[in-house]
């Protein structure tokens, strides 16, 4: 087996193009399930943990965060939930102490697992991956970052380095609903962005990826139940969900009509 | 004292490694019933020893209570059945061969829902159904042949025995065919419904763990064990030898609750140590423990008469136990379901049957609560029912018919020492019952223990002035060695410092039951003080022997159940998102009868700890199945309840003065679904099924008829 450690990105990047097939690795959270499972059974290993340039968290402006940070920083650094509230809250509120302690925001977007709390948050927050190789870097918005279930738009030799999160133009409030323990995975995930008078809703772990329709958003006037009612509905009625062991299509479907009406209210007037 | 677990000190069974060991792997059915038709070990490498179901045929059948189960299987019984095991120098080399190996199979029907299981219809998962020669099996089984049925287990009060019934009821009778419709002759009211629980895990931190060895022409196990003289017994079944041949440690478990009893990996271990002439370690992952044996998914359908001012008059109960492939403690199980249904109440008339059904599911066993918890449910949500049909106030009706001192169980035993009345008073209290019950719910519960029993212990001093507990009481964390040292202290009058307590070994520690069903504290703290009185007369070793008599008739129940009761209460208020379902606990109570309490912080965490996993059963824990595949084996999937799920609960541990010792470990777990689920049904839902998960509670509303509180 080959676990190799490289301290910058130039070598990372380096390394990655030279053994495409070599798996990532960078809080371990998700891919340490996936091996002791048997489900993943790779020799390569590029871990990212000595990369210190992948660890900074810019907040003079848009918010610059390094890929290995991690889901505690975001959730516990003062400016962050001064000025990203709604981010620190959807950090704050995946898994466990000791799961936000290791796992990262690089990970959770690289992943692209259905059931995850900060990518409707991003989404909805329009924030964007910065996704370098040695061919050079491209900034990708998340909603095209995340393709499907466990399925992203990065190249073999691609890692993403930083996602930059604009300063938000209003209220933003994520809407875990869970239906087991209080450390489980989101049933339903709710984020809305506020921008001036307008919303960006995004519904995460219902489908294969967050669902934003800015059409339906468009309809939304502040405040106004019967709009956020209608929303909710036209939500749940756009939106094909899937049932597991946290609940059934259908019931995810109510839920959704639920929690979007309910995101409404919060961000609104 | 320091205790072990924090400092390290402490080996688990999963940390014992002896030299020159090698691994064992096992490879499990693809299908859940049918022929293992062929099996291809020639990708395997030479050095690795592959035991196919061939080789262990000559050891015979073996089972706690009936002897099913062969150490691999030739006719797998449930999908992760072992059929193969192998056998190599590192742990690497094992997981490899047995991906490498490749079985073929022909399949047969499969059954995996309990009622199908009793259907006359349903495919049978063994031919025939052969009582166990093994102390385990410590009551007459009733095997129903030609039927999936292991063990049916009757309770019939004396008005009601005597008749000719069919051996087998699949549904409660309507009254124009029921042989025991007198027995609600007196009831104004009669009330009756269906209630389920699915099977759980019991998800010990520390997976099963096993090192087995030849010395000698002797078997020596060291393994995680609640059973180490049951394990004793059928591993010298098995391999032809006396009891004294075989010596099994039983180390410090890091958690069991059930899971950890019986016969489970240390059969193999020991083929496999005999086949390759090394010590063998066997050690389970995740998903296997979580196969390896669950608790009984059962189907309770109860009915309940009582007269217009609230006198319960009759009830009658049929419980369908799951037990899986292979029946385990199952019998057992069906026993003690089938009284606890009854609940701490009195009756006029009593019938019940609990049925043990096989199924091609993984087998069921021990688990906390061990039956009581699934028919708790049934009876004390019926009990609510009930109150709500005759508009009387649920701890008023069931103060009406409470069990006192001096009054007949269903079983014929008198009951002494009750505090039923006690503990409902102080539940009811504990969420202001007295202003308004909306969001509410109480529940009551008795549960036997171990009975008939034995616990023998003796007393040691050493030459260095310190003295060495001899006892089979096995730690599965729940700090029985700190338990036996402050015991002993208090017995000879000296500081716990001088007391050693060695883990369980065979070879050393004298006969004992086995450590389950909450009776170690009671049981050897009674064979200890025996002992220590032996002692103080002189020598150097004192031994102590209690054994606690009875057992029940299996065609009438009749007899003792229990030595002695577990008595729990457990009161519970909720908030319900009516646009979800999602239940919000407010406050999670329960109080527990202790008698006179050992150690305050370790039986507080019992009772915590019997809430803590509890609330689990009631609100997610399940284990799910896809045509016999079990399909969320791991705790991402699987969850039980986090630091975070606790916050609500609050409990107590009841003393009386001068009392004597009561077992714990258990008794804060059956009320708590109840409680729960009654708090559910006093806003306006009817759950039957467990867990309650936001889903079930929204489709349990009670269309048309908002709360009838």
């Amino acid at each position: 087996m080959s676990w190799q450690m490289p301290s910058t990105v130039d070598e990372a990047l380096r390394l990655k193009a030279d053994n495409p097939g070599a798996t990532v690795i960078a809080g371990g959270t998700f891919l340490g399930i996936l091996s002791g499972q048997g489900l993943l059974d790779n020799d390569e290993w590029i871990s990212l943990q000595n990369i210190s340039e992948l660890k900074t968290l810019g907040t003079e402006g848009d918010l610059s965060v390094g890929a290995m940070v991690t889901h505690r920083r975001l959730e516990l650094t003062p400016v962050v939930r001064e000025d990203w509230p709604g981010l620190a809250q959807a950090f704050g509120v995946v898994a466990s102490p000791r799961i936000r302690n290791v796992a990262t925001i690089g990970g959770v977007l690289a992943d692209a697992d259905y059931a995850s709390d900060p990518p409707s948050m991003l989404v909805a927050s329009r924030a964007v991956a910065e996704v370098a190789s040695v061919r050079g870097m491209r900034r990708v918005p998340i909603e095209d970052l995340i393709a499907g279930h466990y399925e992203t738009t990065l190249a073999d030799d691609e890692l993403i380095t930083r996602v930059v999160v604009p300063r938000p133009r209003g209220k933003g409030v994520y809407r875990k609903f869970r239906t087991r323990s209080r450390e489980d995975r989101p049933t339903v995930a709710v984020a809305a962005a506020r921008e001036d008078d307008r919303v960006r809703v995004v519904v995460g772990a219902v489908s294969d990826r967050p669902q934003h329709y800015a059409d339906i958003c468009a309809a939304w006037k502040p405040g106004d139940e019967d709009s956020a009612r209608e929303i909710g509905a036209a939500y749940a009625e756009a939106i094909r969900c899937i049932g597991d062991g946290r609940g059934s299509a259908a019931y995810r479907r109510r839920v959704v009509g639920v929690e979007v009406r309910r995101v409404l209210m919060q961000v609104g007037p | 004292m320091t205790d072990a677990r924090i400092t390290a000190d402490i080996r688990y069974s999963v940390d014992h490694k002896v030299p020159g060991m090698w691994h064992l792997r096992l490879v499990r059915a693809g299908i859940p019933a049918g022929t293992v038709t062929a099996i291809d070990a020639t990708a395997v490498d030479d050095e690795v020893a592959v035991i196919t179901p061939e080789d262990v045929l000559p050891h015979g059948k073996y089972g706690c209570q009936i002897a099913d189960q062969h150490v691999l299987a030739s006719e797998p019984k449930y999908l992760g059945d072992p059929v193969v095991a192998v056998v190599a120098a590192t742990e690497k080399a094992a997981r490899q061969a047995a991906a490498a190996i490749d079985v073929r199979y022909e399949t047969s029907p499969a059954v995996f829902d309990e009622l199908e299981a009793v259907q006359p219809s349903a495919p049978l998962v063994h031919a025939a159904h052969v009582t166990s020669n093994s102390d385990s099996a410590y009551f007459e089984m009733r095997p129903q042949d030609g039927t999936n049925v292991c063990h049916h287990f009757r309770i019939r009060t004396p008005g009601l025995r005597g008749r000719h019934e069919p051996n087998l009821l699949i549904d409660l009778p309507s009254p124009g065919d029921d042989r025991l419709a007198d027995a609600f002759a007196d009831a104004d009211v009669v009330f009756e419904e269906t209630f389920r629980t699915p099977a759980a895990s019991h998800v010990p931190m520390e997976p099963h763990a096993t090192v087995a060895e030849w010395v000698d022409g002797r078997l020596e196990v060291t393994t995680g064990t609640q059973t180490p003289f049951n394990l004793r017994q059928d591993l010298a079944v098995l391999f032809g030898l006396p009891a004294e041949s075989v010596r099994v440690v039983a180390a410090p478990m890091g958690g069991s609750f059930g899971a950890k009893t019986f016969m489970r990996t240390e059969a193999i271990a020991a083929v496999a140590a005999k086949a390759v002439g090394r010590p063998v370690r066997c050690v389970l992952d995740r998903d296997e423990v979580f196969g390896e044996v669950t608790r009984h998914a059962s189907t309770v359908r109860m009915r309940i008469g009582a007269r217009r001012d609230g006198k319960f008059v009759a009830k009658q109960m049929l419980a369908y136990l799951n037990t899986g492939g292979y029946a385990d403690c199952g019998p057992g199980v069906a026993q003690k379901m089938g009284y606890a249904g009854v609940g701490p109440y009195r009756f006029d008339h009593v019938a019940v049957d609990s049925y043990c059904a096989y199924t091609n599911l993984p087998p069921a066993g021990a688990f906390r609560g061990y039956g009581a918890m699934q028919s708790a449910w049934a009876c004390e949500r019926l009990v609510d029912m009930l109150a709500d049909e005759l508009r009387i106030d649920p701890v008023e009706l069931r103060r009406m018919n409470l069990l006192r001192d001096g009054d007949a169980f269903c079983t014929g035993e008198i009951m002494r020492d009750t505090h039923f009345e006690e503990l409902l008073d102080d539940v009811a209290k504990a969420v202001a019952w007295q202003d308004g019950r909306k969001g509410k719910g109480i529940a009551i519960m008795l549960k036997g223990m171990q009975t008939p029993s034995r616990a023998e212990a003796a007393i040691r001093s050493l030459p260095d002035g310190r003295f060495e507990v001899h006892s089979g009481t096995a730690d599965m964390g729940q700090g029985s060695v700190e338990a036996l040292t402050r015991i002993v202290a208090d017995l000879l009058d000296v500081h716990p410092d001088r007391i050693t307590v060695p883990c369980p070994d065979t070879d050393l520690v004298p006969y004992d039951t086995r450590t389950t069903s909450s009776r170690s504290t009671h049981m050897m703290s009674r064979a200890l003080a025996e002992a220590a009185r032996e002692l103080r007369n002189g020598g150097t070793v004192g031994r102590g022997r209690i054994v606690n008599e009875g057992g029940l008739d299996p065609d009438t129940g009749e007899g003792i159940a229990s030595s002695h009761w577990h008595q729990g209460a457990a009161s519970a208020h909720v908030e319900i998102d009516d646009e979800t379902g999602v239940i919000d606990v407010k406050t999670l109570y329960a109080s527990s009868y202790a008698g006179t309490v050992v150690n305050r912080p370790a039986a507080e965490l019992q009772n915590e700890g019997s809430m803590i996993m509890a609330l689990g059963s009631s609100l997610f824990e399940e284990i799910s199945y896809q045509d016999g595949q079990l399909v969320n084996p791991n705790l991402s999937d699987y969850n039980i309840a986090s630091a975070l799920d606790c916050a609500s609960i609050q409990h107590r541990l009841m003393e009386s003065p001068g009392a004597e010792v009561h077992g714990l470990g258990e008794t804060a777990v059956p009320p708590v679904p109840p409680a729960l689920g009654n708090a559910v049904a006093s806003l306006g839902y009817r759950p039957r099924e467990l867990p309650m998960s936001p889903e079930r509670v929204l489709a349990s509303r009670v269309d048309g008829r908002p709360a009838a509180r």
